[in-house]
This record gives structure tokens, sequence and C-alpha cells, in this order.
């Protein structure tokens, strides 16, 4: 008898599942999202503008902002914090429930996804000039062909290195191609460097310290139209096997570190050079003390042949969602935060590098040596594609690149897994 | 609580005590079902259906614009090369952790049971590495593990070479599951302490005027009157360590080479790429694994009447 | 033993059996002093960490950076708590904690005891098919709903709201499984006899079972509480504004940076996190402890 209660409601539900089922199905049409978006009205914004912004950007913003009230009187701008760690899944949540703010502080390797999942909207026609902007950083803005924001601040790496040791092993200039690269990690070793360089070996984010090598060797990551993944061409391998010698020969430990031992490495003499973003000038100062500030030095990455090689760019945008409740004082907003000066008071009250190049002519950013070096780097700067799916293809390489370093598996294998995997995540465009 | 003590009168006429008691049932069971078919029921079902589409986050605003595909994402899975790297590392997790965490957490309590003053001094006392953010844990455990840690120290005075333990591929995973046992062995001393005082002072002494000694008291007498503490404590923990997760992604990031990658960090993974219909797909995986483990335990600590 | 301690009702077992009068039983039960020793061990093992937390909260960044760790601090400074108490809100964010904690707890180890008794003692037909539910809820991994909750929380309007925190939470599993353990382990003759006498059963569960449970509702409380206080993630999905942070994501927000995080702060706000649980636990440790014989009912 319990057998037969059970039936009726079962039947039910598969009926019901079924039916919803057949509704079910991608069209074989491109469902691409808008390609255009409206001007942005003329005149001064009005309203609340509600503004994410993560970590120390979102506990500045709310203040720094007050200008922009004051030049937009009726306008009222909300900022509020979002940590880091989650902010990426806590705007995907908002995208699918439709309760995003007007505009956030967007990772530049996010925008794919949420572009593509229609949650940004493109930007407007002559809201801002495109070539204002370091040509790598506005790449990382446009999805499919078209912008779906701006970017803000941006971050690049370098080569870090002790000018004590390079002194001592006879390098009165650092490094400029490869083979120079490889000779001078060796002589810091020499001098008294546990490790001559330290490379990630693998693992979450690596990529962002080995692409550059890759690009520099000509690799590309894609084809011409961004459709397909072209990452088992012999340059990215050439790259990975150079990248894999630091490990075999020492020069490189594959070991991962923890937060804060890297800088304290370096401020002792574990690590005779490093690479990495601007941030780091603030932890080796503070690891090393006051006396170690002309200890080292950055500079750009060597290229294969020549200096400067291409490096990585990564840092933040500002999107815009198609949810937002005051799309027009949204994209005002945005548009002031790109004015060069407001760029350049950004970075003065923030510390974050400007995306915009006119705000690099003046000021410390132009005078301050330490500046220009990321200066110079920044155009000389790729950011990976800007698709949905790169986390994923990343994550791949990681894994590929720490197989490949520890020996599990040749380099040859590790760059044709990279691409098969690849192949079939896709670029997820659709 | 004032609300329910009052009592049912007994119905003129004599209904039988089983009607009461389902009434009764019902009423008591009224805010775990209310708070289940809003919250719950409807999350599940919608997350495996999810599983059996392939739904990307980038599909969240036309949820029905999806492709159904069936069983086929959980068949990619089963033969997934790193699916089933991360499984068998979950299930070697759980196998050595769960009985290691049990074993301490049992002795812990069956000595704080024992003991007269400071009882409650160490039961805080054990209980507060479930309370200490694990950003603590993981520098302290790294300090110990390391390869010019103190274990590789002491070791050294007994003459066995150490090991880099955390980057090793063989040593990886066990250390993460001792560092898991002594996190989590508290929660279980808190739950077998209660669950000990449910055997009754007249059954021990009874045991005690047989001339058992306390050894044999303890294993033919208190310990079959914990079974279903001790079952409540194997399934929960087996279904907690199924899901590790946490200590992996701060100790070692689920390395080296994925050794310490569970299939709840796989998971995760795969949701913060947007892939939720194959994510949710490797949950109901999990969820088969809980149900098969849970199973497994129900039986073999069955309570005998 | 103290006149005091006997005269508590609630009771070690062990102190029962020796009230009600066995010479033989103290001298069985004077604890090894070995084992004391080993339990001190022990504590020094578990509480490495913790005491590594506090001493570093007060170090300055580049010492709590050191590797390898130090443990006393070489310099002290205050300047985490200080960065603590001014720039955060937090009289708000632990506000918002204490709210959503302590109602997740009381509603677990309500809720969790009236499902519990029921499934334990209760006769009545769908009992297995409600525990199978429950089971089953417990089995199933959070990762897997966590999405659709959230959307079905937002679209009944309580996002960025502390119910819409509290809700889903509010009678777990766990708890009722537990309770329903701990309940089976309990005799039936009290309860076969308050029928006897006439009692109804919703007063026979909460006269005659209720009070016996101790043990277990600290044990369901404690661990609730705990979980719901650590709890990170939904917290921060479900609010928007800041003032609707709990503590946890608050710590998480000033801390963590884009590229480094700042670990005097976090490991400052990690012991102010966990003063309030500490609390909680001792404040409950009466209730953990319970002797059967000695809850008179007759």
């Amino acid at each position: 008898m319990t057998r037969a209660r059970y039936v009726r409601p079962v039947t039910a539900m598969l009926t019901c599942a079924a039916l919803v089922l057949v509704g079910c199905g991608r069209d074989e049409e491109d469902d691409a999202p808008a390609a255009e978006s409206e001007e942005v009205g003329s005149g001064p914004a009005t309203g609340t503008i509600d503004v994410w912004a993560m970590g120390t950007e979102g506990e500045l913003l709310g203040d720094f902002a007050k200008a922009f009230e004051q030049a937009n009187p009726d306008a009222d701008v909300n900022v509020t914090a979002v940590p880091w760690d989650s902010a990426h899944d806590k705007i995907i949540n908002a995208i699918t429930a439709g309760s995003t703010p007007d505009v956030s502080l967007i990772g530049t390797t996010w925008m794919g996804e949420f572009a593509e999942s229609e949650g940004l909207e493109p930007t407007p026609e002559g809201l801002v000039d495109e070539q204002s902007f370091f040509p790598g950083a506005w790449d990382s803005t446009v999805v499919d062909d078209v912008s779906y924001g701006v970017p803000w601040y941006v971050e690049t790496r370098v080569l870090y290195y002790r000018t004590d040791f390079a002194e001592q092993a006879g390098w009165s200039e650092p490094p400029r191609t490869w083979d120079e690269l490889h000779q001078f990690a060796t002589d810091l070793q020499g001098a008294g460097a546990e490790q001559g360089l330290y490379l990630q070996p693998g693992q979450t984010g690596s990529w962002q310290t080995f692409m550059p090598f890759a690009w520099q060797n000509g690799a590309a990551l894609t084809n011409e139209e961004g459709t397909e993944y072209t990452l088992d061409s012999p340059e990215m391998a050439e790259a990975l096997e150079y990248y894999k010698t630091y490990f075999t020969e020492g020069i490189s430990q594959d070991a991962l570190l923890v937060e804060g031992e890297l800088e304290q490495g370096f401020a002792d003499g574990k690590f005779g050079s490093f690479i990495s973003g601007p941030w780091h000038v603030a932890l080796v100062d503070e690891a090393g003390g006051p006396e170690f500030a002309d200890k080292y030095d950055v500079t750009p990455l060597p290229g294969k042949d020549e200096a400067p090689g291409t490096s990585f760019i990564g840092g933040g945008n500002l999107g815009v969602f198609t949810d937002a409740d005051n799309r027009d004082g949204a994209w005002k907003f945005v548009q002031w935060l790109s004015q060069p000066e407001t760029q350049t008071d950004w970075y003065t009250t923030m510390g974050d590098l400007p995306a915009v190049r006119a705000s690099w002519d003046s000021g410390e950013l132009a005078s301050d040596p330490r500046l220009s070096v990321f200066g110079e780097q920044l155009d000389n700067a790729n950011s990976p594609p800007a698709v949905p799916t790169w986390e994923q293809v990343a994550a791949v390489i990681d894994a590929d690149v720490e197989k490949a370093v520890k020996d599990a598996v040749s380099v040859e294998d590790a760059v044709a897994d990279m691409q098969s995997q690849a192949s079939s995540i896709g670029t997820g465009l659709e | 609580m004032a609300v329910l003590t009052t009592g049912r009168r007994r119905p003129a006429g004599g209904s039988s005590l089983a009607r009461r008691q389902a009434v009764a049932a019902w009423v008591l069971a009224a805010p775990f079902l209310v708070l289940f078919l809003t919250f719950t029921l409807g999350p599940v079902l919608a997350s495996l259906g999810m599983s059996f589409t392939d739904m990307q986050s980038t599909d969240v605003r036309s949820p029905l614009a999806v492709e159904f595909v069936g069983f086929e994402q959980y068949a990619d899975l089963l033969s997934n090369e790193l699916f089933r790297q991360v499984a068998w590392n979950t299930a070697w997790y759980v196998l050595l952790g769960v009985p290691l965490t049990m074993a301490m957490g049992l002795a812990a309590a069956v000595a704080l049971n024992s003991i007269t003053r400071l009882r409650g001094f160490f039961r805080t006392g054990y209980y507060l590495p479930l309370v200490t953010s694990i950003v603590a844990v993981a520098v302290v455990w790294r300090f110990l593990l390391r390869d010019d840690g103190v274990l590789n120290t002491l070791l050294g005075y007994v003459g066995i070479g150490g090991w880099d333990w955390l980057n090793e591929t063989s040593t990886a995973l066990p250390s993460l599951v001792v560092m898991a046992a002594w996190r989590n062995f508290g929660a279980l001393t808190v739950i077998f302490l209660a669950g000990l005082q449910t055997v009754p002072a007249a059954v021990k002494e009874a045991a005690e005027v047989d001339g058992a000694g306390r050894w044999r008291q303890f294993r033919h007498v208190t310990l079959p009157l914990l079974r279903p503490t001790l079952l409540f404590a194997a399934v929960i923990t087996g279904i907690g360590y199924l899901q590790f997760f946490e200590e992996a992604y701060v100790m070692t990031q689920g390395g080296p080479l994925d050794t310490t990658r569970s299939v709840t960090y796989l998971t995760y993974d795969q949701f913060s790429f947007g892939n939720y219909g194959y994510a949710s797909a490797m949950s109901y995986l999990l969820f088969l694994a809980v149900v098969a483990l849970t199973a497994v335990q129900f039986r073999a600590l069955r309570p005998k009447d | 033993m103290s006149a005091v301690r006997m005269a508590e009702v609630a009771q070690p077992v062990d102190d029962v059996s020796s009230a009600s009068g066995g010479g033989r039983e103290s001298t069985r039960h004077t604890t090894p002093r070995w084992l004391y020793v080993v339990l001190t061990l022990g504590l020094v093992v578990v509480l490495g960490p913790f005491v590594w937390m506090a001493l570093s909260s007060v170090k300055p960044e580049a010492e709590v950076r050191e590797v390898p760790p130090t443990w006393l601090p070489r310099d002290v400074t205050w300047d985490n708590y200080d960065t603590l108490f001014t720039d955060l809100n937090m009289p708000t964010f632990f506000f918002n904690s204490v709210v959503v904690a302590t109602a997740v707890a009381l509603g677990n180890v309500v809720f969790g005891a009236m499902l519990g008794y029921a499934l334990a003692k209760l006769r009545f037909r769908g009992r297995r098919v409600l525990f199978g539910l429950v089971l089953v809820t417990l089995m199933v991994p959070g990762v897997a709903t966590f999405i659709p909750q959230f959307v079905l929380v937002t679209n009944l309007g309580l996002a960025n709201t502390l119910p819409g925190m509290i809700l889903p939470y509010l009678v777990q599993p766990f708890g009722v499984f537990l309770m329903r353990q701990y309940m089976l382990s309990l005799p039936d003759d009290l309860i076969d006899a308050a029928r006897v006498d006439g009692a109804g059963e919703l007063r026979i569960f909460a006269s005659v079972m209720l009070p016996l449970c101790g043990p277990a509702m600290a044990t369901v409380g404690i661990l609730t509480f705990l979980a719901s206080w650590n709890n990170f993630l939904w917290p921060l999905v479900i609010a928007q504004s800041d003032d609707k942070w709990t503590l946890p994501v608050a710590l998480a927000l000033y801390s963590t940076g884009e590229h480094s995080t700042d670990y005097g702060l976090l490991l400052a706000g990690s012991v102010v996190v966990v003063l309030p649980v500490i609390l909680v636990f001792l404040v409950l440790q009466r209730y953990f402890v319970q002797g059967i014989a000695m809850t008179g009912i007759k």
C-alpha cells in the first residue's frame, strides 16, 4: 500500500520535469549580448550611485568621491566595501539574483564572464577615449570586440633584484636578454644568494609569472579572432623549457612560498631576485627596513633578445551593471574616475598605478625612478584573453607548469595537455 | 516552552496511544518541516536539475536556454583523470581521518570523564583548536612541518631522517589528516562526554561488582551503551571529512601535484569557473559517496537491542 | 568531595555514585596523577596555535610574517587592536554576529530537541521517512545548494536582512540527529511512567525528557553557535550594505588585500572573534554534565 501512494506524486513531478526540460535548450542562433549602449546624457550626475569596491579601494573611495559629489551636487555616491576573497562570487551571485549595485570595481580577469552573462553594460560611445589608456589595460575590457567597462588602475610585473649581490658579481647593469638573465641569476647565487631567481613553480597564479616568458618568445594564446586557443605552439614549449631550466639547475626552488616569505627572503639574501608587481615595493621596504632601500632595485623584464620584454598587465576595471538603477549617474562617475587629474589624485590617495597614460607625464609618476620602470613596462604588457573561461584555462596552465617543472611530465606533453584541455573547455563565447 | 507544556487531555472515548503520539510527533516536527520545505527542498531540486544540464554562470539570466545533457556530465567525471585522483585523495582522507579523530576524541572524553577536578578547564582547552583562526593554525603547523622545522628536528634526535612533509607528494595528505584530527577531536570530545553522561552509574557499578577491570568495563559495558553516540560521531565526522577543503586550501592549495586536492575543492573551483551544471553533478556524486559511507556506518554501529 | 559540589543538582556520574554512599568507590576513583600530566601535555599540544595567535596579535606586521615564526613578541604594539576598534564599525558587526549566532543556536537547540525527541521516542507512521529526510539534508553537500538558496532568499525579499542570514540555518539536521541519538540512550521507563500518570505527550517531552538532555542541548548549542559565528560565505553574499556585515566578513574585508594580507590585524580580529565563543562555552559548562540518577522525577 505504501508503494502505491508514492506513485502519483512521483509521476506528477516527473511530468513537470519533462515539460520543463522540453522547453530547455540553447538556440543555435547567436544570442549575443547587446553590442551597443545608449549614450549617456550630458549635464551633471543626479541621484544615488551605488558602488562596490574591494579591499582598501573600498575603504578609501567613499571619501575620495566627495570631490565628485561637490561637482555634482544632486548626486550621492554610496560606496560599499567588499572583501577581495570572495568578491567574484558575490558579484556573480548578485548578477544571478538581479541584485547588483550600479557600478563595481571588477578584476581584469573577470570581465569575460560577467560580460557574457549579460550582467555588464557595454561602454557607451564617446564616454572615454580608448587611446588614453595603456593598450593592455583597454584590451582587458574588450570581450568579443565590445568594451564592457573602463580601466581604473593597473599593475604589471617587473624584475626585482639585489643590487649589492649584482655589483659583487660584476653586474653594473641589469640583464636585458634571456641569456643574460640566466647568467645573472647564476651569478647572484655565486655572490651569496641561496636562490638566484625566485619563480613560482606552478600552482595557483603561476601563469602570471610564466606567461610573460611565453609572450616574450612570441607565443600567442589564441588565434587572431580570439575564437580558439593556440597554446601548443613551439614558442610556448620553448618558453616552458627555458622556465624549467631554472629549476633543474637549482637556481629556483620548487617549493611554494607562504605569504611574507618572499620579501623577507629577499631582504635576508635568500633570494637574489624575483618577479612581481608594484605592491611589493612597500612589502620589501617593510621587510628590509630603512637601510635596505639602496640594496635593491627594479628593472623591466628582460626580453628574449632585448629589453624590455613583454610582461603581464592586470589591475582593476570599472563596470556598470545592466541591472543598475542609476545608469547615467554610474557612467558619469566612471568617466570622472578616468580623467587624468582624478587618476593622479587617486594614485596619491591609494597608491594604485593610473591606467591613463597622461597621468604618467607629471609629478611623482614621472620623476621617481622606480615608478618609471613600471611606467616603461606598462607600455609593453599583455593581458590574457578576456573570455569567460580564462580562469579555468589558467588553472590548467598552472597545473601543467607544475608538472613540467617538477619533471612529472615532459615539456611537450605538458604543453599538449594545456592545449587539449583548453580546446575542450573552449572560450565560452557563444 | 510554556506553550508546549499544555498537555493534551485524553479524549473521552479513549483514542489510541498511537494517535496521540502521531499528533505530538507532527507538532514537534513542524518547525523543521516548514523550514526544510522552504529553504532546502527547492534548492536541492534545483541544483539536482542543474546537474543534468550544461549550465554556466553566464546563463544565469536565461536559465532555460541550456542544453539538457542527461548523465553525460556524470559519465565525464567518472572517467576524468583529475576527478579520479581527487576522489582517491578524499577516500584516503576519510579512511585515515575518521578513526584517528574518533579515537582521539574518545580517549580525551574518557580521560576527562575520569578526572574530578579541572574538567571544564581541560574541556575548554581541547575545544580551542576548533575556534582558532585557520590562519594561526596554518602558520604554526607549517612551522612544525617545515623541512627545517620542529618535527624533523625532534625526529633527528631519535635518529630518523625527516621529510619535507608538505611538499612531498607522499606525505602531504597524511600530514593534513593529522592536522585535521588535531583540529576536530575537541568537538568529538564534547560530544562523547555528553554521551558518556548517559551511561547510568548503576550499570557501571554492577560491572565493577562483577569484578570487571576498567578496560573490560569500558569495552563491554560503556562502549556498547555508547553506540548511538559513536554512530553519530562517525557519521558527522565522515560527512565532514568527505567534504574537506579548508585545510588543503590554506596549507597546500591542493598541491603538490594535486595530491591534497579534494572533491569539494574541485567542485568549488568548478563553481568559481562558472561551470554550474558540471559542478552540481560533482556534488551529487559526492552525495552518493556520503550516502554510501553513512549506510555502511549505520550497519556497523547499529544499536543492538 | 566538598559539600557544595554534592549539593549541586547537576553532578558528574562519578560524584553521584560516591554520594550515594560507597566508601569503596572513593578509593577506586582517586584520579591517577599521571592522567593529569597526560592531559596537560595534550593541552600544550592543542593550545600552540591559539597561544601564537594571541601573542602575535600584538606584534608589528614584519614580525608576524617572520619565518620561522617567533613566539614571544620582540616589540609589543597595540596598533592592531586600535585599528579594530576605531576604524572598524565594531559594535554593529558584533551586534549582527551575536543576533544571528544566538538565534541560530537557540533555534537548533529547541527545534532540534523537538524533532529529535519525536524521532527517538515516539512511534508514528512516517517516522522513518522523516528521519531519512533529516539524513538526506545532512548529506547533501552544502556547496551544491548554495547558489539556488541565495536566489531563493533574494526572491523572498530577505537579501540584506538578518532574518535572511538566520532562517536557512535555523534548524539543521546536525542538531536533530545529535538529539535523537542522545535520547535513544535514555531509558523509556520514565516516559512510560509519565504516561501512566496521565501526562500528555508534549508535556512529557518538555517536563520529563528535556531536563535530562542538558549535555546534548549544550553540545548542540555551542557547536551551532560556533558554526554560525564563524560562517563567512553566506553572510557575505546576503549582506549588501556595510551595516549588515558580521564579524568574519568584516575581518576579511579589512585585512585581506588583493595581493597581501594584513596578518596582524587579521589575528587581532581573530582573537576578538574568539572571545565570545569561549564565553558561551564556559557559560554552558555546567550543562555539559548531568547525572540522570539525581534528577528526581518522582
